[in-house]
């Protein structure tokens, strides 16, 4: 018996103290981690083409085409196939591609969901805040093959 | 019908007929009279039940677990009363393949009905009583006890074995629970001498006792604090609300009865649900809690009457937050081996009281 | 044939026999001898099994079949049985069966190890292997319709699978009496039921309210996890995916569990400060995992939405934010790498720490409330107490590990006595409880947070005064890794629901030839008819939720 009224005890004691945890969302906007990773956000002109990103890609998010002088004309990542597993960004020799921390897409249909690079271009980055300079990639440890520092362009 | 006491101005259909002058008309005029308060008492619970169930439930349920709950529509989230009601009663009514109808359809008409003929007899303070019987506390529980019927009903007709594991449970809740319900309201009977709803109101006007200055009447909480305790707990059974939700057990058996309802025929069992809590808080607070009574003039009774009711809805909710199901069959083991054996001991107990004192 | 528990004579070290004398007590058995990374492999014959997993069970005290791994080369099948012992789970040995290849038949081993049956069915489903006495060989994680075993080779991936309703039992059919007993009912629990923590089918016979029989139907949720690893470079594309099977933000304890076999396979040494924060990052795991599995289950046994789910979402919410800022997710971390972690901790650390201290500040008095709310509740003792017993000679024979195993008093776990990260160097203890019921379970989990809490403070101080100029956080790592040709390891972390195992063959390119997943809530699971055959409906639900499975690792 007194186990059960300590029980009751404690749920009034929450009740009574007004203390809440629940988000306002989206009236509140979350605050989020800036290592968060969200849609993704693509610079063609930092690009340089190099397709690791699509190499390393774990399940074929990312299409990009060449033409025949291996110059790009198309980036398309299908961000509803995306498991945000950041490989492309840590990857990434010239930051040309970076995980937002914009959690907020919706679309109707799964199509809609392919962005090409223009679409890529113009994700909007969270809160204004590009979370690269918190993200302090490591790449020395990531490239591997090589010490010394790598030439970022 | 007597209107002499204090908290009693006549019934309320004698009181319509007189303010509409009906009394004219004879008989008719006596059944548009009767109709009319009838009309006036179910809607006041509606009011009540719409208030608890889309709203008052959630907001409470929230502040139990730290959340907010509805706040988007209207003030305090008001405005999802009307929200929930457009949204259940526009979704489409699922019949599935094999019910029994018209059992099927009987059973939800059946709840809701139950618990408001229950309130037909209750005192409900500045004149709202439909009825004063003789009979009026076995009317009471005879009525909400018509609820069983309609869970059984609802279990066998749905044609789903989770439907019919939950009717079963509540046959067998209900025998469990009604029994100790009834033996402790009697030995309130053993007090008063009547089944009077009225005259129960009346025999607890008297002071109990007087502590510094201040009057306690002689509710039969105060008198009796054991045979209330009883009392709540096996009407908290006898509703099914946890730690005896067993008939429900969404975890177990997905709402047993109620799995095959959808809709229109959903609401009603929730009004009727909820309908049901206000009974059981009602024949509580008028055995216990002195009805209507209250401090204050008479005419405010009947705020003092929804007071105590939601005091009952109140604790049910807070038993809901706090408190692990039984089992099925330790629920039953309580129910026959605890709960009657207390509640004779209490009957026997307040009749040798009674016996000495009378 | 049941294990026994552990007689007078047996000294407390447990005695190590080696490799020869084992090959010995196996005698003509043996047809072979391999050399896995983990464990010494012997080549029997395949209708020897029973034979010689009984003789390393008794003689040699191999007394845990963790894994059944079955595999297709080009001219043979194999099944491979890695065996530990409870008492001492770094001696180990792996036992191989041939198969034939056009008539893959092996002997089951399920008489001597109860845990064989789901392991065998599902090897005999995805890869085609058949088991000779298997009581029941039928496919598990696939519908009974499928055509073909996906991991075989002659599989063709592009068949189209039509699996007509007609081939399947009718579940409108009209009477649904079983024919033999009339006064039972049988009841499907699941998949859409809201005590089956997910797609879980539980195919129930009642008698009255009481359960007669239960099965469990797996494999709705079946996503070829094992697959998609075979298809995902060793040194990057893996590892995002152990976070899907567990899924319940126990992601860096998976992740640890691959982390662990690559490296072990390809040697690579983590730096000791990524060590730590791996230590921690687990740890942070473990709490909001069993947070979530003690919310649920208290659901199941209150059965509303109750306040003590909501408290324990809202603790585990603030385990769930350090994560999310070290990591940069909730749920699917993808931090760790091959020779250690892709960050560091986040600047500024001084935050981070407050931050993570405060947590662990606040937690005795939630873990106080939860005492309050639950463990101390009268009601939640009568319905847990004694019900959904699991003594630990059945726990045992069915390979359950982690809470349920220590619940039935048990005292094993990998992070002590397989030690990996910087377990070995942190004073902590591992939780027993000897109750062997639900209730035994819930306490070990209540009581495991705790524990984590005290090795996450831990890893807290060593983290903040680690000199700055040592803290690395990735070994050097070539960029494509390519461990030798043939190389076969089993190795096991302890996972939030137990022991979470890889198996990994490599066939000298740079992704694995056989990726085995040793999911401990698949063992787990399958203890559930003997805790609740019996019990009223309620327990069986009580059981179910005290097993903690995630459908995600059960189906893979």
């Amino acid at each position: 018996m007194i186990g059960i009224l300590k029980g009751m005890a404690t749920t009034m004691k929450h009740a009574l103290d007004g203390k809440t945890f629940t988000v306002e969302y989206p009236d509140v906007a979350p605050e989020v981690s800036p290592r968060f990773r969200g849609v993704h956000k693509f610079s063609q002109e930092r690009c340089i083409w190099c397709r690791q990103c699509e190499n390393v890609c774990p399940n074929d998010t990312i299409q990009i085409v060449q033409d025949d002088q291996r110059n790009g004309e198309q980036y398309n990542l299908h961000i509803g196939q995306c498991i945000y597993c950041r490989l492309c960004e840590e990857v990434c020799p010239v930051d040309a591609i970076l995980l937002t921390q914009n959690f907020e897409f919706t679309a109707d249909t799964k199509d809609e969901f392919v962005y090409n690079k223009e679409q890529l271009k113009n994700v909007p980055w969270y809160k204004g805040i590009d979370p690269l300079n918190s993200r302090n990639p490591d790449r020395n440890a990531w490239v591997g093959e090589g010490d010394g520092e790598i030439d970022y362009q | 019908m007597t209107g002499a006491a204090p908290l009693q101005q006549g019934m309320l259909p004698d009181t319509i007929a007189k303010l509409l002058g009906l009394g004219a008309f004879g008989v008719a005029g006596d059944v548009v009279a009767a109709l009319l308060g009838a009309f006036l008492v179910a809607n006041f619970l509606l009011i009540n039940t719409a208030f608890a169930g889309p709203w008052a439930k959630r907001k409470i349920t929230a502040a139990f677990t730290d959340r907010i709950a509805v706040n988007r529509i209207g003030p305090f989230g008001l405005f999802v009363i009307v929200a929930d009601a457009v949204r259940l009663l526009s979704k489409e009514l699922v019949i599935p393949e094999g019910v029994d109808r018209p059992a099927w359809d009987l059973g939800p008409i059946l709840i809701p009905f139950s618990a408001l003929l229950g309130f037909a007899v209750i005192p409900m303070g500045s004149g709202l009583q439909l009825a004063d019987p003789e009979t009026g506390l076995a009317f009471a529980f005879a009525a909400s006890s018509i609820a069983s019927l309609g869970l059984i009903m609802m279990g066998y007709a749905s044609n789903n074995k989770y439907s019919l594991l939950g009717g079963l449970r509540a046959v067998a809740s209900n025998l469990a629970y009604e029994i100790p319900l009834v033996v402790t309201g009697i030995s309130v009977v053993l007090f008063t001498g009547t089944l009077q709803m009225s005259a129960i109101v009346e025999a607890q006007q008297a002071t109990f006792v007087s502590v510094a200055g201040v009057a306690i009447p002689q509710w039969f909480a105060f008198v009796n604090p054991f045979a209330f305790v009883l009392f709540v707990l096996a009407n908290v059974a006898e509703v099914g609300r946890n730690p005896f939700d067993i008939p429900e057990a969404p975890t177990e058996i997905v709402a047993g009865y109620q799995t095959e309802y959808s809709s229109v025929y959903f609401v009603l069992i929730y009004l009727g649900e909820f309908i049901h809590i206000f009974l059981g808080g009602a024949i509580a607070a008028t055995l216990f809690l002195g009805g209507p009574a209250g401090p204050g003039p008479a005419a405010l009774g009947i705020v003092w009457f929804t007071a105590k009711i939601w005091a009952f809805f109140l604790l049910t909710q807070w038993l809901r937050s706090a408190v692990p199901r039984l089992r099925v069959d330790q629920f039953i083991e309580i129910g026959w081996k605890g709960m009657l054996v207390l509640s004779f001991a209490n009957l026997v107990l307040t009749a040798v009281i009674v016996g000495v004192l009378a | 044939m049941s294990l026994e528990e552990p007689e007078p004579d047996v000294p407390a070290t447990v005695e190590e026999q080696s490799p020869d004398e084992i090959a010995e007590m196996l005698s003509d058995h043996v047809i072979g001898r391999e050399e896995h990374l983990n464990a010494p492999g012997y080549v029997i014959r395949p209708d020897a099994v029973q034979d010689v997993l009984s003789t390393l069970k008794t003689e040699a005290g191999y007394d845990h079949l963790s894994c059944v791994t079955a595999q297709e080369y080009e001219d043979r099948y194999e099944s491979i049985y890695h065996l530990k012992k409870f008492d001492d789970p770094t001696q180990e040995v792996s036992v191989v069966v041939p198969a034939d290849r056009e008539n893959p038949v092996s002997e089951s081993a399920d008489p001597v190890f109860r845990t064989a049956d789901w392991h065998e069915r599902e090897a005999y489903d995805l890869v085609g292997i058949e088991y000779d006495d298997h009581p029941d060989l039928r496919r598990i994680l696939l519908p009974e319709t499928w055509q073909g075993h996906p991991l075989a080779a002659d599989y063709d991936q592009d068949r189209p699978q039509v699996v007509p309703l007609r081939e399947n039992a009718n579940p409108l059919q009209e009477d649904q009496r079983s024919e033999q007993d009339t006064d039972t009912m049988f009841l499907n629990i699941g998949p859409h039921h809201p005590a089956t923590h997910g797609v879980l089918h539980l195919k129930t016979t009642l008698d009255g309210e009481q359960v007669a029989d239960v099965e469990s139907d797996i494999g709705y949720l079946h996503r070829c996890e094992e697959q998609i690893c075979q298809n995902g470079t060793y040194r990057h594309q893996i590892m995002p995916y152990p976070d899907r099977w567990d899924y319940i933000s126990a992601g860096l304890l998976n992740e640890w569990a691959y982390a662990r076999a690559a490296e072990d396979m390809a040697d690579i040494d983590v730096p000791e400060y990524a060590q730590v924060i791996r230590t921690m990052g687990a740890e942070l795991c473990r709490i909001a995992a069993h947070m979530l599995a003690v919310g649920t289950f208290a659901l199941d046994v209150y059965g509303d939405f109750t306040a003590i789910f909501m408290y324990a979402i809202r603790d585990r919410e603030k385990a769930q934010n350090i994560l999310e800022d070290l990591t940069g997710q909730r749920l699917m971390f993808n931090y760790f790498r091959l020779g250690g972690v892709v960050w560091d901790l986040p600047e500024p650390r001084e935050e981070f720490f407050e931050k993570t201290r405060d947590f662990l500040e606040d937690l005795p008095e939630a873990l106080e409330e939860y005492h309050d709310l639950i463990s101390g509740n009268e009601i939640l003792q009568m319905r847990t107490i004694d019900t959904g017993v699991l003594p630990p000679e059945v726990a045992k024979s069915y390979g359950a590990t982690g809470p349920v195993a220590r619940g039935s008093g048990i005292d094993y776990d990998l992070r002590r006595d397989d030690p990996y990260g910087y377990y070995d160097e942190l004073d902590w203890d591992v939780v027993t409880e000897d109750g062997c019921d639900n209730y035994s379970r819930l306490l070990v989990r209540l009581r495991e947070v705790e524990e984590s809490a005290k090795i996450i403070e831990q890893c807290i101080d060593l983290l903040e005064d680690w000199p700055e100029e040592d803290r690395t956080i990735q070994a050097n790592v070539p960029r494509t890794l390519k461990p030798d040709d043939d190389a076969e390891i089993y190795s096991a972390v302890e996972g939030a629901k137990g022991e979470l195992g890889i198996y990994m063959r490599s066939d000298g390119t740079d992704k694995p030839a056989r990726f085995k997943i040793r999911s401990p809530c698949f063992s787990n699971l399958q203890t559930l008819p003997e805790m609740a055959e019996g019990e009223y409906v309620p327990d069986l639900i009580a059981a179910l939720g005290s097993l903690d499975i995630v459908l995600g690792e059960v189906d893979r």
